[in-house]
């Protein structure tokens, strides 16, 4: 599990466009805020 | 969330949603939500992978933790706390954590309309049709798309065919292109409307 202060690990997903999404092409770039969430049909 | 995605641009953050669901699944929800235009990614293959890796994932009920993480612009994780399931985030504190996070570097959040004219020719009892229209709608893009049946509506038919080439649906009109590979089309729409930072 990644701590506060290491490097976070990259992925690709796929989101509800049907497009990769490639965590790596944000480095860089800008920051990322991943919100994780329980099931859909459940607030964000 | 959605209301504050331009602030979360501004501080130069691209905010992205996980949990384990399947990608039609996010869709239909989010629709159901009013439309969401930043990417909800199904961490599905191999189940919670993403969620596991930076300890968000539940082994008990099997299910991504409601959690949060930040991760700066070298990779670096610099924010990751839990709310648990029945919790809920302070967008507040979080944009706050983002925005000194970032310091004062921005991203102009890059934003580009639909020309006029766009259309998206569809057809009944069409599955990636429909795709086609919840994307639409997750967009935020319903007033700015004509849609068009050509299962009810023989002149748009014709015309389909006579322009497009083809009379098969899905087909997006963008820009005078005829569109007609559904995932390119869903994809496209969303580059052009929600393009990631």
């Amino acid at each position: 599990m990644t701590a506060i202060g290491e490097k976070a690990p990259t992925f690709v997903l796929e989101d509800q466009f049907g497009r990769k999404v490639d965590s790596a092409k944000f480095i860089g770039r800008c920051n990322v805020m991943i919100l994780f969430y329980p099931l859909d049909w459940t607030p964000t | 969330m959605e209301a504050s995605l331009d602030a979360f641009k501004r501080a130069n953050t691209q905010v992205l949603g996980v949990s384990i669901d399947s990608v039609h699944c996010h869709a239909n929800w989010a629709r159901d939500l009013g439309g969401v235009s930043f990417p909800l990614l199904a961490d599905f293959q191999p189940k919670g992978a993403v969620a596991k890796s930076l300890g968000h994932y539940l082994d008990g009920p099997g299910i991504t933790d409601r959690a949060t993480v930040i991760i700066d612009k070298e990779g670096v994780v610099r924010y990751s706390e839990s709310v648990t399931p029945a919790g809920s985030r302070d967008m507040a504190e979080l944009l706050a954590e983002c925005e000194k996070i970032n310091g004062s570097g921005s991203a102009a959040p890059a934003s580009t309309k639909l020309s006029s004219g766009t259309t998206l020719f569809v057809k009944s009892a069409c599955g990636v049709s429909r795709r086609a229209r919840v994307a639409i709608d997750n967009l935020h893009a319903s007033k700015d798309v004509a849609i068009r049946n050509v299962s009810d509506d023989a002149a748009a038919k014709a015309e389909l065919l006579k322009s497009g080439g083809k009379d098969q649906a899905p087909c997006l009109v963008l820009e005078g292109k005829y569109m007609y590979e559904s995932g390119d089309l869903i994809a496209k729409l969303a580059d052009t409307l929600a393009p990631l930072l």
